[in-house]
């Protein structure tokens, strides 16, 4: 018989993996397009899914230190967002 | 390696491929963000949580902050073209180069994880630091001693040039972009 826990901590490796399948399918979007708003958008649902991806990882496994990282990509993930929004709304402001 | 490792692959190549094909660069940079999403993924599941952080801050931070303040000063060719054309022969070429010498070095290669895979290196210098480390600094983790205790004042010297560095940055945007 399978120990629970283990079969616990394969499921959540499983569910990272489709999130990461998710991924792919997200990133078809950021290189379509058309527009750069599209790419934007997917690349800042890409980074709210590595957020996730992350956590699952923590979990799956047993290592609680990689919400570390988890918790800085989420505070990181919107920066892109908004000099890219700022570049494209007023030409050449970033900052 | 699991089905999530090659998901994983998978879509790491397809960001660094659409990186390098792109021809507008602000769809580069946005694309070149979600390779280092990818990787920051790799490094975590590969026990490297450290280096993971390191490229949430440079990759998905500064990098692309630095791309843009770069093509705001400079020119933005528009084009009408979405890739980049590709020259068959010389991917074909380098491609080839490429698969052979990995099927060279790889079979070479300890398994990911093994434990018995000898220290590289100075086995000497290597296995002193293995053995001594506990003792000499009381730190558990060998790579952090040698970088905060056993060459602590190189360590302190690169902080000073990683500072300077910092502080010359933001003067030069305060007076390129605020002006």
């Amino acid at each position: 018989m399978i120990p629970e826990a283990f079969a616990l901590e394969e499921a959540f490796l499983v569910a990272a993996g489709l999130f990461v399948v998710l991924a792919i399918a997200m990133f078809y979007r950021a290189v379509v397009g058309p527009t750069t708003q599209d790419r934007l958008l997917a690349v800042n649902v890409l980074g709210t899914n590595t957020v996730v991806i992350l956590a699952l990882l923590a979990v799956a496994l047993d290592q609680p230190w990689f919400l570390d990282v988890a918790l800085i990509y989420a505070l990181l993930n919107f920066l892109m967002s908004v000099a890219i929004s700022k570049f494209t709304v007023e030409r050449g402001g970033v900052l | 390696m699991s089905a999530f490792a090659y998901a994983l692959a998978v879509f790491i190549l397809a960001s660094a491929v659409a990186t390098a094909l792109f021809r507008d660069v602000l769809s580069t940079i946005i694309v070149f963000g979600a390779y280092s999403l990818g990787m920051a993924i790799l490094y975590t599941f590969l026990l490297a949580p450290d280096v993971a952080m390191t490229e949430a801050a440079i990759g998905a931070g500064v990098t692309t902050l630095l791309l843009l303040l770069t093509i705001a000063r400079t020119a933005r060719p528009s084009t009408d073209r979405l890739f980049e054309r590709v020259d068959v022969p010389a991917v074909v070429a380098v491609g080839a180069l490429v698969v052979v010498l990995t099927a060279i070095v790889l079979p070479e290669m300890y398994e990911l994880g093994s434990t018995t895979a000898p220290v590289w290196s100075n086995e000497d210098v290597t296995q002193h630091y293995i053995e001594n480390t506990y003792e000499q600094t009381g730190i558990h983790n060998a790579v952090s001693a040698v970088l905060a205790a056993y060459r602590g004042f190189d360590t302190f010297g690169e902080a000073v040039v990683v500072f300077a560095a910092g502080i010359s940055t933001l003067l030069a945007l305060n007076r390129e972009v605020f002006a």
